[in-house]
This record gives C-alpha cells, sequence and structure tokens, in this order.
C-alpha cells in the first residue's frame, strides 16, 4: 500500500514536471511568436519546391579476406510546407552479397528497408528550429552531418559512431536547433534534444536527452563544438564528446576529428583529406583527385555494445577519391586494423552518385 | 534532484537564448527602420535631380548586388565546403528547397542562408 501510495506521488510529481517543462517549452517559444510573423524567412521570394534527392552506391569490402558486396540506395524526400515547415524524410534499401561455401557468385537475403529518419521541422524564426518526429541523433558531427555515402570520405564507419547515437541511428522525439551570428566573426550553433524509448524494430529508439553546441569561425573556416547526452534508461550515464572540422583556407585541405566517450567505449578518430588541385600538372585530373587518410582508436569500456568493437582496437586507413562531375565519386581505400582479436586488412572500393530530382516545376522563380 | 537540476539547466539555457533572440530582432528591427528612414529621405531629396540620380542610384544597387553575390560565393564555400563537395547551382525553386534543408541540417545562419541562396540563384 505505501509503495503504491509512493508510486502515485512520484507519478503525480513526473507529470507536475512533465507539466512545467511543457509549459517552459511553450513559454520559450511565445515571446518569438511576434518576430517569426514579423521578420519571415529569407527564402520568400522563390517558392520552393518538393524534391526527391539522395544518393545511390555501389560498395564492395574485403575485409580480412573475405568479399562482400554492398549496393545502397538512400533516397531523401523534402517537401517545404508555405514558408516555415519543412518534412523530410530518408529511407534506406540495402543488401549484403557475400559468398556461400559450395554455391558460386555472391547471395544476398530479402533488401534491408529502413526509414532512417522522418521529420517536421517549424522555423521558428532566425534562431530556432523546432523539429518533432525521427531524426537521426545529433551527438558528434559524423552521424548527423557526414553520414551519407556521397558525402564521406571513406567508406567505412569510424569505430566510435555506435557511441551516443541510440540503437538505430536515430531518436525518436523532439529537438530545438539553430545557429546564429554572436559576433562578426564568430557563429554558434545548438541543438537540444529529447528522445523517447521505442522498442519497435527498426525504428527503435533509447531513452535520452542531450545538447549539442559548436562555434564556427568562417574567416578561419574552424568548427569546434562539444556534445553531451544523459542516457535516462539502463545504466543512466553521461555520454560526451567533442568534434572540429578545419579548412585552413591557403590549402585545399579538410581535418576532421572527432572524441566520444562513454561507459561502453571511448575513442577518436582524426581524418586530413586533400585535394590536389595545386599540383601543377595534369591539372583537370588533379582537381578532382583527393587523398585521405585516418587515424582511429578505440578503447573498449566496462559494459559491453553490441555495435561496438568488443576490445581495444587500431586502424589506419588511407584512400583515394576520384570527382567524376558533381556527385558521382569513385573511392578506393586500404586500412589495416590493430586488434587483441585479431589484426586484419580491409579493402574498400566503391562508387556514389548523388542525385537531385524536382518534383515539381523549377523554373520560375514566384 | 539531478532531474530538477537538468530541468532548471535546460529552463535557463532556453530563458537566455530567448532573450539574447529578443534583443537582436528589436536590433535588427531598429537598423531596418533607421535605413527605411535613410533611404525615404534620399529619395525625397532627389526628386528635383532625379535625372542625374538614376544612373548613380542604378550604379550603386549594382555594386552592391555584386558584392551580394560575391559574399555569397565565400559564403557558399565556406559552410557548404564544411562537410561535402559544394554542388553546382541549381535551379531557383530547387536551390530554395534545398537551403532550407541545409538550414534546419548544417544550422546555417539566416545571413548565410540569405546570401547563398542569392548566389546560388543568379
Amino acid at each position: 500500500m505505501k509503495k503504491t501510495r509512493t508510486f502515485l506521488i512520484s507519478a503525480d510529481r513526473l507529470r507536475a514536471r512533465a507539466g512545467l517543462a511543457l509549459l517552459s517549452f511553450a513559454l520559450a517559444l511565445n515571446p518569438f511568436a511576434t518576430p517569426v510573423s514579423a521578420q519571415g524567412v529569407s527564402d520568400e521570394d522563390v517558392k520552393p519546391v518538393p524534391l526527391l534527392q539522395g544518393s545511390v552506391g555501389f560498395i564492395t569490402n574485403f575485409t580480412g579476406g573475405q568479399p562482400d558486396l554492398h549496393p545502397i540506395a538512400a533516397p531523401v524526400v523534402l517537401l517545404p510546407i508555405g514558408q516555415r515547415w519543412l518534412f523530410e524524410t530518408r529511407a534506406t534499401f540495402e543488401n549484403d552479397l557475400v559468398q556461400v561455401p559450395g554455391r558460386s557468385g555472391f547471395h544476398g537475403g530479402p533488401v534491408q528497408k529502413e526509414v532512417e529518419y522522418a521529420q517536421i521541422d517549424f522555423i521558428a524564426n532566425s534562431y530556432m528550429t523546432v523539429t518533432v518526429g525521427r531524426f537521426l541523433t545529433p551527438f558528434g558531427i559524423f552521424n548527423e552531418r557526414l553520414y551519407p555515402a556521397w558525402i564521406r570520405n571513406l567508406q567505412s564507419d569510424p569505430l566510435i559512431l555506435p557511441i551516443g547515437i541510440g540503437p538505430s541511428n536515430a531518436s525518436t522525439g523532439t529537438m530545438i536547433r539553430g545557429g546564429f551570428k554572436a559576433h562578426p566573426q564568430l557563429n554558434i550553433n545548438y541543438t537540444a534534444y529529447f528522445s523517447a524509448l521505442s522498442t519497435r524494430s527498426p525504428v527503435d529508439s533509447d531513452r535520452f536527452a542531450g545538447l549539442r553546441a559548436g562555434i564556427f569561425v568562417p574567416s578561419e573556416r574552424l568548427e569546434i563544438g562539444g556534445s553531451f547526452q544523459h542516457l535516462l534508461q539502463q545504466e543512466r550515464s553521461n555520454l560526451f564528446g567533442f568534434h572540429t572540422i578545419w579548412q585552413p583556407t591557403p590549402l585545399p585541405l579538410d581535418i576532421r576529428g572527432e572524441y566520444a566517450h562513454s561507459r561502453r567505449g571511448s575513442g577518436y578518430w582524426v581524418e586530413p583529406a586533400y585535394k590536389l588541385s595545386q599540383l601543377p600538372f595534369l591539372r583537370n585530373k588533379m582537381r578532382r583527385t583527393q587523398l585521405v587518410a585516418r587515424y582511429q582508436q578505440f578503447f573498449a569500456g566496462e559494459l559491453p555494445n553490441d555495435a561496438l568493437p568488443s576490445v581495444n582496437t587500431k586502424e589506419f586507413e588511407f584512400g583515394v577519391n576520384y570527382y567524376f562531375m558533381d556527385g558521382l565519386k569513385a573511392s578506393s581505400n586500404y586500412g589495416r586494423q590493430f586488434s587483441a582479436a585479431g589484426n586484419l586488412n580491409v579493402w574498400t572500393m566503391a562508387l556514389t552518385y548523388r542525385f537531385v530530382v524536382p518534383l515539381g516545376p523549377t523554373g520560375s522563380a514566384q | 534532484m539531478r532531474r530538477n537540476w537538468m530541468l532548471f539547466c535546460c529552463f535557463g539555457v532556453t530563458a537566455c537564448l530567448v532573450r539574447t533572440a529578443i534583443a537582436q530582432e528589436h536590433k535588427e528591427s531598429e537598423k531596418a527602420s533607421e535605413s527605411a528612414a535613410t533611404a525615404g529621405l534620399s529619395a525625397t531629396n532627389s526628386i528635383p535631380s532625379h535625372d542625374r540620380a538614376s544612373p548613380q542610384a542604378f550604379r550603386s544597387s549594382a555594386s552592391e548586388d555584386r558584392a551580394a553575390r560575391i559574399e555569397g560565393e565565400k559564403r557558399f564555400r565556406t559552410n557548404c565546403g564544411r562537410c561535402h563537395q559544394p554542388p553546382h547551382k541549381f535551379p531557383p525553386r530547387v536551390m530554395a528547397t534545398a537551403i532550407r534543408h541545409m538550414r534546419v541540417r548544417a544550422m546555417l545562419t539566416d545571413e548565410d542562408m540569405r546570401l547563398i541562396l542569392k548566389y546560388m540563384t543568379q
């Protein structure tokens, strides 16, 4: 009886807290109502058209001598509604074709289909966008900004990618985010999100809340940021990470890196990519060629995680990308993985294509 | 206790953002009204010498347009190139959707978005 009463009181408290949180959120949004309608958004002169975009790719992996063919298509649908709303969703269709002993050729199961995210964005004003639905977890930068096959410099995932992004790389809940100029030389971006527990595969997600904030210095082309997440289930632990992107102005060089820490493991990756456009010969070919390297290290944590390596692992990768035209890229890379479970070679070759198909007339500006 | 603390922190951060946003909105609206007043004044003054002022106004507007385009290209290279190869130009309505998507995804500022859109649609 006492236990039941305690439960009822705590349930009431929880409800009150949830109410307070919602009220705080509503109060926070309310002052924006007038400026939003007064200011409007900057693309109001041009009426946006619904888009089907995304990427297709054919990725070939040789991990420890085992070949694996991986065709993938990831269409994105963008549906702008009015001046302030955007519905966006990305699905993935992929298959793993492997060699089966005793049979010739490559064989795969049924095509794996997944809706990676489906979210509605409301651009409240110049400083805040509210997102509701299933969204890519903004922990670090790789999952949200560098994940698509046509964007990533190396086709393999960093070892620490599963840290902080949930069981299916996405969250189910709500998020506020935005970017604004804090100083003539400084932009600030931020994201705060809450994800609810969902056990329905493949749209499963963990219950957590988190923040990410970054500072971008446009003149130096330098972005530095940090992520924090508090898990509201299981061991209720805290996760944190840091990220950076730097593009030195005098060189066609990108340097990206991330660090992530959790009780299930921690690690970092650093990835420089250099375009050969400064070489004085074969200019047309060289400006399309990019050399990439990535060094990463993973330290196993005290708790197990199926998506992370079970032992400390180091990996070095080196690759070449060639951009045939806007959106069509061939890449190839070699990597060597060192761990207590055994060292192995990783070869990857890939052809990726990014497409954009307008779902309506595009010519007129009105 | 920890939850209360987190809630308090979230509320504090939100309140700070609201305050910053309102302050900047006020500043921008003041700037806009000032420039509108100045433009109105110059228009009134230029009425008698309309024929002489027009080419000058046209020239200044063209140079402003050019400056905006150059700045737009700079912002385009700086912001888009941070994550991916900067794409080629798209038709205006396609670009309007793509830039709205990037505003959300890459958290572009309002100014960056406006300048990039201007550059990409010209």
